[in-house]
């Protein structure tokens, strides 16, 4: 199974090479060299001085052959030319330059900027504003190109990103699932002695914490890649705890927990799972960071335009100049106990954060740490007249 | 109820790419009397449907060649035959789509066999039950009669409204079987206000109050985390 690496994020390599755009198509507003080279705004100034004086330098001996007429179509293409490479105001003043070098060197009476036939007239002002409204197409052009290679680039890497996420859960979850599954069948195989049920116990509780550690690990992944999508909705807090309760239930190792939540009902709009996750991290860390069977509160209330959920506990409580850290990815008391790798309470902020709420950390007059978790809580619910 | 040694064999379709995924629900399942056929994609799992007729079907929802969804989506076209779908923790958006196109169940990896084969025998009971209703239902000190509109806790009638009558009814017909937000909004409230969680979550808490032994550890009216809620009757 090891060397089929990622089979899915390949796909997603293959839709970011697919895809045409209109706009990336054109060649010239795509070259990458002219581009940098006309990055400073004086060179493109000088590019349009010298794209003018190039035109009417090679237009001057040929006016014996080429009509002034035929040259303003030159001039134009010169200038649409000009305006893929340079920006707005070098354009415009190629523009200004060419009408007014067109109409002094080429536009009989030449070696004056009087015109006389009305149709030389026309063709001046025509000139103009075909040569201003190229140069503002083009700029928009741009801009829109810009913006859709930006857009493009950025929802390739956050879909690479989530393919990637979801491949190594994958990859990591069907042997983790394999074991657990093939342990827990053993069991109804038949009779076993004391020993064999013991190490498929073994078994099975080593399977579930590696299963632990996936998830926190893929959970503060998609934190970190600001892949987490929050799903608001009404969740009634009693029931958050007691599901944060239920989950872990299994590293409890025998604290006794004490829920204070007021009578009636507590909505507020969160995501009814990561809610979930940071309470039972919370109520995790509390049980490992403090003597056995001491008890562990978990209380919540509303306070002000906030939800306050609050696990607090009976332990030594956090060394001063803890307290700004003890929410750091990866971050661990100096003296904690062994196991573990520091991402749960960074979870948990990032979880509580993503959801537009936040968290602190402190200690209880009688010594104990407390964890608190503020969620907005401005609006209430509209609920139907039999309850009001 | 508790297995499947009075009823017939019953035949199970497997589609899943893991080959060790494959060789353990196989196990686990003609262990306990299902005939096992696998598919290792979509395509193959779709073509197995249309040849053969099965009485259930479990699902991985990340094949390799078409998304699970759309595989869901196809077999609901043809057979209303039961559909658990494999699945893993934080997809909670795929599995409500996954029930609501249609998903009899879930079960997240890494699950136990007697977690899955109790969704398994729930969701075949739900394929089964069609029109036949039981009047009586117990659980713990209390029953339903669903005939003379009654419920009572250790034989005293408990007094509920009409809409808590209606959940607690929607929940009873359903036991043992995942019912997303939407689907009972939607039952008891009228599609209208499939959106409004938050009336869900308070008349969820008031059965609670009214029928659990203990309201904040419940057993009878399940959380189903971001998903939905499932009543348990055992």
């Amino acid at each position: 199974m090891a060397d089929v690496p990622v089979p899915s994020a390949n796909s997603a390599v293959k839709t970011a090479q697919r895809r045409p755009s209109v706009f990336l198509s054109i060649p010239l507003i795509d070259n990458e060299r002219i581009r940098t080279f006309l990055a400073p705004a004086w060179r493109q100034y000088v590019a349009a001085f010298v794209v003018v004086c190039g035109v009417s330098g090679i237009g001057y001996p040929l006016r014996p052959w080429v009509n002034y007429q035929t040259l303003a179509l030159i001039y134009l293409l010169a200038e649409v030319m000009l305006a893929l490479v340079v920006g707005r105001w070098a354009t415009l003043l190629a523009a200004v330059l060419s009408a007014a070098v067109w109409d002094y060197l080429f536009v009989p009476p030449i070696y004056s900027f009087h015109i006389e036939d009305i149709y030389d007239g026309t063709m001046v002002i025509t000139y103009w504003v075909v040569a201003l409204v190229v140069g503002e197409l083009t700029a928009r052009l741009r801009t829109y190109q810009k913006a859709e290679l930006q857009a493009q680039l950025l929802s390739e890497s956050e879909k690479l990103g989530r393919t990637l996420l979801n491949s190594v859960s994958h990859e990591f979850r069907t042997p983790i699932s394999a074991i657990v599954g093939a342990a827990g069948n053993l069991r109804a195989q038949g009779e076993l002695s004391p020993a064999q049920e013991r190490l498929i116990g073994e078994i099975e509780s080593a399977g579930t914490r590696l299963n632990r550690i996936v998830q926190s690990l893929l959970s503060a992944a998609r934190m970190q890649g600001g892949q987490l999508q929050p799903r608001l909705d009404w969740c009634e807090v009693r029931e958050v705890i007691n599901a944060s309760l239920r989950e872990s239930a299994e590293l409890l190792n025998g604290h006794p927990i004490e829920t204070n939540i007021p009578a009636g009902p507590h909505l507020a709009k969160m995501d009814f799972f990561l809610m979930q996750q940071a309470m039972s991290n919370l109520i995790a860390n509390a049980a490992i960071h403090t003597p056995p069977e001491t008890p562990i509160e978990v209380s919540a209330r509303f306070e002000g335009k906030e939800l306050l959920l609050q696990v607090s506990d009976r332990g030594p409580g956090l060394p001063a100049g803890e307290l700004e850290h003890v929410f750091d990815l990866f971050h661990r008391l100096p003296n904690s106990k062994p196991g573990g790798v520091g991402l749960g309470l960074a979870i948990v902020k990032g979880f509580v954060e993503a959801q537009g709420g936040r968290v602190a950390a402190g200690n209880a007059a009688n010594g104990g740490a407390v964890f608190n978790i503020w969620m907005p809580a401005a609006d209430s619910p509209e609920l139907p007249e039999e309850i009001l | 109820m508790n297995n499947a040694t009075s009823t017939p064999d019953l035949s199970a379709l497997v589609i899943d790419d893991e080959p060790q995924i494959q060789r353990l629900l196989a196990t686990v399942l003609e262990a306990n009397r299902y005939r096992v056929t696998t598919a290792n994609s979509g395509r193959e799992g779709l073509s197995t449907i249309s040849k053969q007729r099965h009485d259930l079907i479990i699902l991985d929802l990340g094949l390799p060649d078409i998304t699970g969804l759309a595989v869901l989506k196809q077999i609901r076209e043809w057979t209303q035959a039961p559909v658990v779908i494999l699945t893993v923790q934080d997809s909670e958006a795929e599995k409500i789509e996954a029930l609501d196109c249609g998903a009899d169940d879930y079960v997240t990896k890494p699950f136990s066999s007697g977690e899955l084969l109790a969704r398994l025998r729930a969701a075949v009971r739900r394929a089964d039950r069609g029109k036949a209703e039981e009047p009586l239902l117990r659980f713990g000190n209390i029953t339903v009669n669903l005939a003379a509109r009654l419920v009572t806790r250790e034989n005293l009638a408990v007094k509920l409204t009409s809409t808590e009558y209606a959940l607690l009814r929607l929940f009873v017909q359903h036991a043992g079987n995942v019912l997303t937000h939407k689907q009972v909004l939607r039952e008891v409230w009228g599609p209208e206000h499939e959106q409004k969680t938050q009336y869900l979550r308070v008349y969820v808490q008031r059965l609670r109050d009214k029928l659990e032994p203990n309201p904040n550890s419940p057993v009878y009216f399940l959380t189903e985390s971001g998903i939905g809620y499932r009543f348990s009757a055992s």
